[in-house]
């Protein structure tokens, strides 16, 4: 990739506006790409022929024309007093609730603890010992203390989103070369304008990087804790499907669930592309 | 006129035996000239250029700029770093305009002054690239744009052009040879090569290691004509940059203690 771009650096007549490296490596991903569209298609083909030949009994492996029918059932039907959409909107509001307390506390505290060692000093050892914990530990004693409503979930999704993104910009405002520091105070920079225009967006990255793995923590904690205390969600929609041995309905949900961590794993991406375009570059 | 008067910067080493990385050190840089420092690593040429932009604190000594004391960095001292040091997320004017920003120059007055600049140095095609887009002799075309763009009353150098290759390495000598016969700038340049020292210092001063220390000081006026005559190249076949090469290779390759008692 360094290569890449080198190479494009040194010929640079002015074709594009950004156009160091995109042709080595679009053709890159759109060979992995090609590879990984038919290794869905023939994970998706085993499964139609282990359903067909009944390698597996139907209650344990549904063929995928079932659980194709069974969604459409769900969505238009409902399944434990819900569509799937109210299922799949009440895990996507807890899970946005949970994102939002994570970023608007995690990112001014981080930055906080990056920049102040009085900061850093409180706040390290209560977020150390609770991220330590597995949060489904703890969802009984937030279920004693705030009941079994909307709350206690909320409470327990942001506390999992809360602590990667703010570690990640605590760890972007370390990261930042000094040598980028001394430049900004050499041009004049005030202590304000050294925070807007260097310290943060050199933070950024680790931030997005920070906001990837709150995701990925807040997802799994959310079909987790839906399974054990919830009346709603997908998680909870999957639960119920289980204790009536609806294989089927189970699958929808799993289905549901891993459509919406690709799709916020690919928004990340686009987003890191939008927003930090130079990253890891100089 | 910056004024340095027995200067030193100690660092406290693990081992109790404290680090004398500038030792009593005085020195006189004159508006309208280059004075060059050079000297083998560790001879504390980077600490005393460090000191001089306010990144480091002096244990003892003063440094003043036209009477004022140095305590902190600030706009009036423009730094060019080894590696560069430009903002990926900002295009190349944006850079350059950094630190007219900082002092509040509105957008399109600022782009306008950045623009001149960039075409000083030749790079006024590349405005709106990114810098990640620039080769290593063009970001630090770059640097040296954005640490003149406000207008500082000394350039500080800091061996800018060491991690580029020997051609671009001349094309740059030659560059900032022009930009100084331009804007006859006082500047202060790190190096470790004494045929870059004598190319582009009106005055170049040898340091020597352990304890950090101004060894000898030659005076290199021929240096002018040269810079202003805007070709740079013939310099190398000078008598006097001969002579002085030879000089201060004796210099800087004496033994350890041999050093005492060279001419100040």
């Amino acid at each position: 990739m360094t290569l890449a771009a080198n190479s494009g650096t040194s010929s640079s007549s002015s074709k594009a506006q950004r156009a160091p490296s995109p042709k080595p490596r679009r053709s890159a991903s759109t060979s992995t790409l090609g590879i990984s569209l038919a290794t869905l298609a023939s994970l998706i083909a085993l499964w139609f022929l282990a359903a067909h030949f009944e390698w597996a009994s139907p209650l344990f492996l549904p063929s995928p024309v079932e659980v194709l029918s069974q969604f459409s059932a769900v969505w238009a039907d409902g399944y434990a007093n819900g569509t799937l959409l109210d299922h799949t909107l009440a895990s996507l509001g807890r899970i946005a609730a949970a994102l939002g307390v994570g970023i608007f506390l995690g990112i001014p505290l981080g930055l906080l603890m990056g920049l102040n060692r009085w900061v850093k000093g409180i706040f390290s050892v209560p977020i150390d010992l609770y991220w330590g914990l597995p949060p489904l530990a703890y969802l009984p004693l937030l279920i004693i203390w705030l009941g079994i409503g909307e709350t206690s979930k909320i409470v327990l999704l942001s506390l999992s989103t809360f602590a990667p993104i703010c570690f990640a910009a605590q760890a972007g405002v370390r990261s930042v070369p000094i040598e980028r520091i001394n430049a900004a105070l050499s041009l004049g920079a005030s202590r304000l304008q050294l925070f807007t225009s260097i310290i943060l967006p050199s933070a950024l990255p680790e931030i997005m990087t920070g906001l990837k793995i709150a995701i990925g923590a807040g997802l799994s904690t959310l079909v987790a804790a839906e399974l054990i205390a919830a009346q709603s969600g997908l998680g909870y929609m999957i639960m119920s499907a289980a204790n009536f041995l609806a294989t089927d309905v189970v699958f929808v949900g799993l289905i549901v669930i891993a459509v919406l961590a690709f799709a916020f794993t690919s928004g990340m991406r686009w987003l890191e592309h939008r927003l930090i375009p130079w990253k890891g570059k100089l | 006129m910056l004024r340095i008067r027995d200067a030193s910067v100690t660092f406290p080493a693990t081992d109790g035996q404290d680090v004398h990385a500038l030792d009593h050190v005085s020195l006189d840089i004159a508006p309208d000239s280059i004075v060059v420092a050079v000297g083998a690593s560790g001879c504390g040429k980077s600490t005393l250029l460090n000191a001089i932009a306010g990144f480091l604190p002096l244990s003892e000594g003063t440094i003043t700029l036209d009477g004022k004391e140095i305590v902190a960095p600030g706009g009036d001292r423009g730094v060019v770093f080894q590696k560069d040091t430009l903002l990926p997320w900002a295009n190349v004017l944006d850079n350059v305009a950094l630190g007219l920003k900082y002092r509040g120059v509105p957008r399109g007055e600022r782009h306008e002054q950045s623009r001149r600049l960039l075409e000083l140095v030749g790079l006024a095609d590349f405005a709106e690239k990114p810098p990640y887009e620039l080769s290593g002799g063009m970001r630090q075309r770059v640097g040296i744009a954005r640490a003149l763009a406000t207008d500082p009353k000394i350039l500080l150098m800091d061996e800018p052009f060491g991690a580029l290759d020997s051609l671009t390495r001349e094309t740059m000598q030659q560059l900032l040879a022009s930009v100084w016969a331009k804007t006859s700038k006082q500047i202060l340049f790190i190096t470790h090569s004494i045929e870059e020292a004598l190319t582009l210092g009106t005055t170049v001063v040898v340091m020597s290691p352990r304890p950090g220390r101004i060894v000898a000081r030659f005076d290199a006026d021929f240096v002018r004509e040269f810079a202003e005559s805007g070709d740079i190249g013939p310099i190398q076949s000078h008598p006097r940059f001969i002579e002085l090469r030879q000089e201060i290779r004796s210099l800087i390759h004496l033994p350890e203690g041999a050093r005492t008692g060279t001419l100040q």
